[in-house]
Parts: C-alpha cells; structure tokens; sequence
C-alpha cells in the first residue's frame, strides 16, 4: 500500500502579559531610553530590566539607563528561512553588548548591502561597534529599533 | 551509596523520512527492538519513561497519551520528560534515577521526533520568548552560528583553519554513517563538498548542519541485582550530569560554555573521571553543526581551551584515533530530536558492550554521551561503562 | 528501598483569572518564597524540577523560559510535562536516590494567556480518529459523567453537591481563584456545557504557580521542625483510546495500589484523614473517591452525602476548594500535594482540618483520566 498523508493545519492564539518590569521597559524605550536593572550583589548590570537575578536569586529595582550603542559579541548571516522570521533571508543577526550593560541581547545589523556575504564579512565582526537605528514612529516593541548599523 | 543501574538493551529506528509509518507505530518498532536486545517481555518492564522535542512541532498535545499503547506502558507508571534539545538525554537521566531510586527494577525510555510531520524550525523559534528573543534567535542554525563566530574570535584563531577542522568533522561523521545501519544521512562527502555547500547561517554551509529526521530509540535501564541475570554484558551507568543557564541568550558565555563543562564534571565526578582524554574510549556528542563539535573537545577536557582544531588535526577523534567522536555519524547524519540525546545513550552502551557492529571502536569500555538545548542553555552528559 | 524524603516548605501564589505578572516572575516569587521558607538559599539547593507544557505557555521548550527562575542557574535538573504532581515523583526519585539532598519542584500555567482548555485537549486526541470527532477534555468528561449515571444511578443533583461543598470551602481558602455561596439548585440553574455538565461543574481555569520543596532524611530534620514525610508514591497510565477503556475504571486504583503499599495503607477509609483530589469536572470527585478505595464502586455520592467528605467530616475531600476553584492546569497536581502537605504540618490556616496524621493528593492529566497520580503524606 501507498503510505498516506494526513494534512491540516493549526493555528492557535496567545496573548502574553508583559508583566510591570517589561511593560516599564517598552515605555521607556518607546522614547527611545533602554534600561537594565543592576543587581545589588553581583553588581551586573542586566538588559533587557528584569525582576530577578537568576544568578544571585534577588529582586532587582535599580532601573540604569544603557546607551544605544554597542559593540557586537558574536553574530551570523541568515541564509536560511523559516514561519515567524523578522525579515526576509539574507540578513545579519548579532548579540550586541550595550554600553553601560553587562549582558547582550540578540537584534539586527543591517544599513548596508546585505546580498554578498564577503561584503558583509569585511563590514562586521565581533568587535564591531554599532547603533541603533529607531523607527520613526516607536510602538513600544522590541523592533522599535529597526537595526543596529555599524558605526 | 546509591543503587546501581545498567542498560540492558537498546533498540533504534531505521532513521529517515518515516512516512510510511504513524507516530505511535515508529515508536513500537525502537522498543520491540530494545526488548528483544534485552530479551525481555512486556511484563518484564516496571515502569516507562519518554519524551519529544515540543509537542507543536508534530501538532499533538501531551503526546505520551497517545503513545502509551505502543509503548506497552497501560497500567504501569509513564512520565513524560521534555527538555529541548537535551530531551533524549533527560529521558535517559529520568530512567536512570528510577531505578536508583529504588521504586523500580527495569524502566524503558523512549524517545520519538517525526521531524517531517511537522514545522520543526518555525516551531523552534518559538522556544524564544515572545518579547525580546523570538524575533532574532533564528531557529537552531542561526543560534548556533552565534556560538562559532564567537569561538573563532575568543581564542584568537585563524577562521579558515577552524573552517578546515569543522569541514573534517563533517566528512568523517558521513563517513562514519555509513557503517550504520540505523543512520539517515548515508552519503560518501569531501571536505570540498562541506566548503562548496550553500551557507545557511555563516558560518554554517548545508554540510556543516544535521538533517530534520523521524526516528525513535528506546534503551532498557535495570537495577544493579537485576541487570546481570538480563544481559551478560550490562553497561553500567557511571556518571550523569546536566546544568542550565539563564534564558536570555546573551547573558553568558557560550564559549566557555559553563552548562556544558558543570554537566561534563559532574558526570566525571560520579565516575571517577579526571583524565577524560585517557579515560574515555569513545564519545557520543551531540553536534548538530560541526563547528560545535570543537567547542566540547574543550570544555570536556579532551584538550586545552582553543586546542578543538588540533584534536581533528592529529586524528585523536576518528575512529583509530585516541577517543573516537561520534562513530555512529553522530548528530550530523540523524536528528530525530526528541530521540537524539537517548540514541547518543544507546550507541555509548552499544560501544562499550561489543554491540556496534561495524561502527564498533575496538575495545571500547567506557564511553561518553552528551546533548545540548534550549537556545545555548542547557547541556546533560551520561557515562557508561562495561567496567563493573 | 528508598530513602526517606520529606516535603519541608512550599509556597503558591492566588489563583487568579489572570496575573500581571510574567511566568518567569510568578516562578522566582514561589521559589524564593519556598526558599526562604525552609532557610535554603540558591546555591545549597540540590536539582529543580519543574512541570509545564509548551502549547498551555505558547512559548516552546516551555521550562527553558523559566529554569533559572526557579533557581535552575548551573543545576541540574529537568521538565516532567503536564502535571506538576508528575514533577513532585521525578524530584521524590531523585532525593529517594542519595545523588541529591534537596530538590524544589516547581509548576506553572497562566491560562489566561492561552487558548481555551477545549482548544489545547482537543490537540489531546490524535489527527485521524478521536480529533475529527471533536473530542476534548470537557466533552470526554461529559461521556465519563453520563456513564456514571447511568451505571450507578448518579444524579446531577449529587454532581452540584460536589460544586456547593467545595465553592463553599474555597471561601476560607485565600488563595482560592472561584469561590461561591452556592444552593444544590442554582448549580442546576446554570447554563449546560456539556450535558450532563454545567458551567459550574468544570473547573475554571486560572493563572497560578506552586512550589514544593523536597529534602532527604537527616536535612529535613534540620530545615523544619514539622517535616510532611513522602510515605506513599504512585502513577499510572490507561490506553489512550476512550473506546478502548472503561471510562469509570481506569488507572487510577493502579496508581492509589502502588501508592497504598508503599505507604503500608490497607484501610483508605480509616487511615486518610483529609485528601486533596484533581476534580476539573465535580462528579470526578465522586468517582475518584470510589476509585481511591473510600468507598465501593456508586457509592462516592453516599460519602457526600453523609458529610464523610464535607470539611468537618471523617474524611474532608478537598478543603482548599479543590480544582473546582481554580486549575492553573501544570500546577493543579502540585498545588493538591502542597494543600496537603500543609494539612499534614498543621499549617492550612482557616481550611484546616483537625488531627491530620496522613493526607492524600491526587492528580491526572489526559481524557477522562488517563494518567492518574497519588501521593501519600504523614507526620
């Protein structure tokens, strides 16, 4: 017998609570500030804000501001696609220390000719010093940051 | 002390594209086969243990519900363990502290993934948080990619010769696959092949990067008094570990990589490891892109920090090398996830128990098992060992 | 034999239609609160296991969002799916073994944030069969129900018994999500879900996390002076097809059988003082009474009846309120083990039950029951 198959298709809906530290966070950077939150024991200052530290497992409170720019910790060139990808492939992701943070969080570089690997290779590495580059009109996202560019 | 447990019996899937079978019916055909390595008999089986990548990736709820009859478990315990990528490895570590608990003698694990039933890197992605990470963490080979860039940079060494070394790496597990009758990828490659392939996160090229598989392995875990009147050549459970880092992605390192290295010392803890490199007679990595292969070289003590390249270089890590990697064509040739960690666990007790056929290491007794998770987060290690 | 284990702190948050709150942040507060509780910090503590799922979270590989929030940072640990009091056996094991002094088990579900129950035990029932005919937890239960009338003449005015004792024991359960001064008919008044079942016969769902901490012997001794000893573990599965079953005998006696021995239980009845049942559907907790050996198959309704399981009875069945008020759905299990172990440390608060030396907490998870857990706990 030929193997048969059965084929459908499932979409469900979600809808996360932000919770007070993120929905603090995104009104911030809705005008263009990002904070962390420093921890009082380990003295890391950790980005995005968040409640806790899951290393010294205390309550976190001292909001500090962090600069929009950075430098880039390591990063890759997406060549690949995939449902739920924030732009079409090819495109440059990185995990971007802050100035002022003592963590990275993930976003994207772009602000140059991304079609050519080599040429991207010879615009980034780590070590790269960037910038974010807002959206005009901010939503209180995480893609209110368009990209990072190189500086 | 604490009990002592072995694996009696392992059994595996032909891996591959398996549409030619249900879930639950891939799913029989690894622990009718782990059973009859064992020798036993449904009723011989105290209690079951299984587990899979997220259950959307295959689009059924709670999956273990639906699995229970094929896995003969209707009137026993079941437990469903998930725990990404180091699944196969937790299911593993979850029979193993059934048995040492006490509660029970002989405990199945099996692990299952039908890869092709579903939307595997899209569901992936999902595994970031809706608020900062989901966006930007790009399914698994994107993640990945991170950690070998960072890598290269770290020690300082030059790109084309870790690009060199992950290339062997990537020939000699396809090489390797193809003495393996359970493997999916079975295709003879050059290192030109890897280097010529398209990239798909740079640095990985298609050959540097495992397949999407359907595949189930289950391996027979039995109490230290039982295990001898089972088998004549039980493998003997001498060391677990397993560590997790914070969520967030960027906040620590991946280099020195510490769920990796508290996972791998905690195992050698317990087995009374500290000279990994001489102790060890083969290792089951969990690679799914070659380049991380030489990340845990280091961090398991087979070499220095930033001396990966040269294990590959001097052949200490192929088979007829000093600790043989992967004989089974590892990861990078069969990636049914929710399985992957577990079959690392029966190809070790394969190797140490003269069962590998021709993938065999000669002389194997003691070998390494290892999975990785989550996005850069969780690493889980088992050891095993003929030496009773 | 394994080796003594003893419950020695725990903490939950309110069940509530929603919380504002993060899971990552509902999680840190119960375990640093259960922490806290038994003067553990991060670093002694041994292995944490939690219990979740990744459609109830719409967020995959669901416990790597939130590990290190439950104190997982550089430990080892893992994830048991689905029902937290699964979590509880998997730490109970690995404590039981030696390889770990401590363990905090922890379990979490915001129910606000995701699709309906229906919705997410729908995807329970495989693709070919049982999905097409739209079957769920809540029309599963329903058949379940219908059956039991029908074999044991069962009523739905025993059924809102269920509902008014326990809705009316929510109300001295601070934490409790639905609580409610209800009469027999007013229950029979609500609008039909699922006939035989109204709205108030299934339990609602809920945001919540609960923590348990777990501790061997000679530790626990030192960490409370009021240690709830894990005397009895049991779980077991049924087939999958509810064709395939009996619908009102299934795993249950199984997991209550293996947790009884263990416990050296031979006379439920007499030896359980208070016992905490997983009743999302109220005419389950008539059922599961007679399964667990309280009383003879049909006769759950008589032990309501007669006020053995009311809060003031011989043997109180679920004086927290139970699922019925609230099902946080991961954690439903754990929260039942938690209200127990609190009954057993003399520490229930306003729901106490008098004189507890031995309290049972039940879970499941899986169409009408499929995969049953039971836990015995004492002094």
């Amino acid at each position: 017998m030929e193997p048969r198959i059965l084929k459908d298709t499932i979409a469900l809906p979600y809808q996360w609570a932000l919770g007070p530290v993120n929905t603090r966070f995104f009104q911030e950077f809705k005008e263009r500030r990002i904070f962390g939150t420093r921890c009082p024991k380990c003295g890391r200052v950790l980005v995005p804000a968040r409640a806790f530290c899951a290393r010294c497992f205390v309550p976190l409170d001292e909001w500090v501001q962090v600069r929009d720019e950075g430098t880039i910790k390591t990063w890759t060139y997406v060549a690949y696609s995939y449902v739920g990808q924030p732009m079409q492939p090819p495109y440059v992701s990185a995990l971007i220390q802050l100035d002022g943070a003592d963590t990275a969080i993930p976003h994207l570089v772009a602000g140059f000719d991304l079609s050519n690997l080599e040429e991207v290779r010879a615009r980034i590495r780590v070590g790269t010093r960037v910038r974010a580059v807002w959206r005009e009109d901010t939503e209180g996202t995480i893609l209110d940051i368009r990209y990072f560019e190189p500086v | 002390m604490a009990r002592k447990v072995a694996v009696v019996g392992t059994g595996q899937t032909r891996h591959g594209k398996r549409q030619d079978v249900s879930y639950p019916e891939m799913i029989r055909e690894a622990v009718v086969a782990a059973l009859e390595d064992a020798g036993l008999g449904w009723e011989h089986i105290d209690a079951v243990v299984c587990g899979s990548m997220p259950p959307p990736m295959e689009g059924t709820n709670a999956p273990h519900l639906w699995w229970a009859d094929a896995m003969g478990a209707g009137g026993k315990p079941l437990l469903r363990v998930a725990t990404c990528g180091t699944t196969g490895i937790s299911i593993a570590h979850a029979a193993y502290y059934h048995v040492a608990s006490g509660l029970f003698d002989v405990v199945l694990a099996v692990g299952a993934e039908k890869q092709y039933e579903g939307e595997s890197q899209g569901t992936m992605t999902t595994v970031g948080e809706p608020f900062f990470q989901r966006q930007f963490v790009a399914g698994a080979p994107g993640v990945f990619a991170y950690q070998c860039n960072e890598y290269a940079h770290r020690y300082h060494l030059d790109e084309e010769r870790v690009r060199a070394a992950a290339a062997e790496i990537a020939v000699r597990n396809h090489v390797d696959a193809l003495d393996n009758p359970f493997a999916h990828l079975r295709q003879r490659i050059t290192v030109e092949d890897v280097l010529r392939s398209r990239v798909l996160a740079y640095p990985i090229r298609l050959l540097d990067c495992c397949p999407a598989s359907d595949g189930a392995c289950a391996v027979i875990f039995a109490a230290g008094e039982v295990a001898p009147r089972i088998t004549r050549t039980p493998a003997w459970v001498a060391g677990v570990g397993y560590a997790g880092e914070e969520h967030w992605v960027g906040d620590s390192d991946k280099v020195w990589w510490q769920s990796a290295r508290q996972a791998a010392l905690q195992a050698y803890r317990m087995a009374g490891i500290t000279d990994p490199l001489e102790q060890l007679d083969v290792a089951e990595l969990y690679n799914p892109f070659s380049f991380q292969e030489l990340i845990f070289y280091e961090l398991f003590g087979f070499c220095g920090p930033g001396e990966g390249c040269r294990l590959v270089e001097e052949g200490v890590v192929r088979r007829g090398g000093k600790l043989p990697c992967d004989p089974s064509g590892g990861v990078l040739c069969t990636n049914p996830i929710g399985a992957t960690g577990l079959i690392r666990v029966a190809e070790a007790a394969m190797q140490v128990t003269g069962k590998a056929g021709a993938h065999q290491v000669e002389g194997a007794r003691t070998a390494l098992a290892h999975a990785i998770g989550g996005t850069q987060q969780i690493n889980g290690v088992m050891i095993l060992t003929s030496l009773d | 034999m394994p080796g003594k284990v003893a419950v020695v702190s725990w903490a939950q948050t309110e069940y509530r239609e929603a919380h504002d709150a993060t899971i990552r942040e509902m999680v840190f507060r119960v375990a640093r609160e259960a922490l806290d509780r038994a003067g553990l910090t991060r670093e002694e503590l041994g292995t944490v296991i939690t219990a979740s799922s990744d459609y109830w979270q719409g967020i995959s590989c669901s416990n790597e969002y939130y590990l290190d929030a439950a104190g997982g940072y550089l430990k080892s640990g893992a994830k048991a799916e689905e029902d937290g009091a699964l979590a509880f056996m998997y730490a109970f094991m690995r404590v039981a073994s030696g390889h770990f002094d401590t363990a905090l088990v922890v379990a979490v579900t915001k129910g606000s944030e995701i699709p309906p129950l229906a919705t997410l035990t729908h995807l329970y029932s495989e693709p070919f069969f049982q999905r097409p005919m739209g079957i769920d937890d809540v029309n599963a239960a329903a058949m379940q129900a219908r059956l039991y009338m029908e074999r044991y003449g069962a009523t739905p005015e025993q059924f809102a018994r269920v509902v008014v004792k326990n809705l009316g024991n929510a109300r001295r359960n601070p934490l409790a999500f639905r609580k409610a001064t209800l009469t027999v008919e007013e229950v029979l008044r609500s609008p039909v879900v699922a006939d035989p079942l109204r709205e108030p016969d299934v339990a609602p769902g809920a945001d919540g996390a609960c923590a348990v901490l777990l501790a061997g012997e000679e530790t626990a001794k030192r960490l409370t002076d009021r240690p709830v000893w894990v005397r009895g573990v049991g779980w077991s599965v049924s087939s999958y097809y509810l064709g395939d079953r009996d619908l009102l005998d299934g795993s249950l006696p199984d997991a209550a059988r293996r947790a009884y021995r263990m416990a050296g239980i031979t006379d439920p009845r007499a030896e359980i003082r208070v016992a905490e049942l997983c009743e999302a559907y109220s005419f389950q907790e008539l059922l599961w009474c007679e399964q667990l050996g309280f009383c003879g198959p049909g006769e759950g309704a008589r032990l309501l009846e007669e006020g053995v399981t009311a809060p003031d009875g011989d043997l109180p069945v679920n004086p927290s309120g139970g699922v019925l008020a609230g099902n946080p759905y991961c954690a439903r299990g754990l929260v039942r083990i938690a209200e127990a172990a609190a009954q057993v440390a003399g520490r229930a608060g306003e729901h106490q039950v008098e004189g507890v030396r031995t309290a049972l907490a039940h879970s499941y998870h899986g169409l009408a029951g499929q995969l049953h857990s039971v836990v015995i706990l004492g002094r």
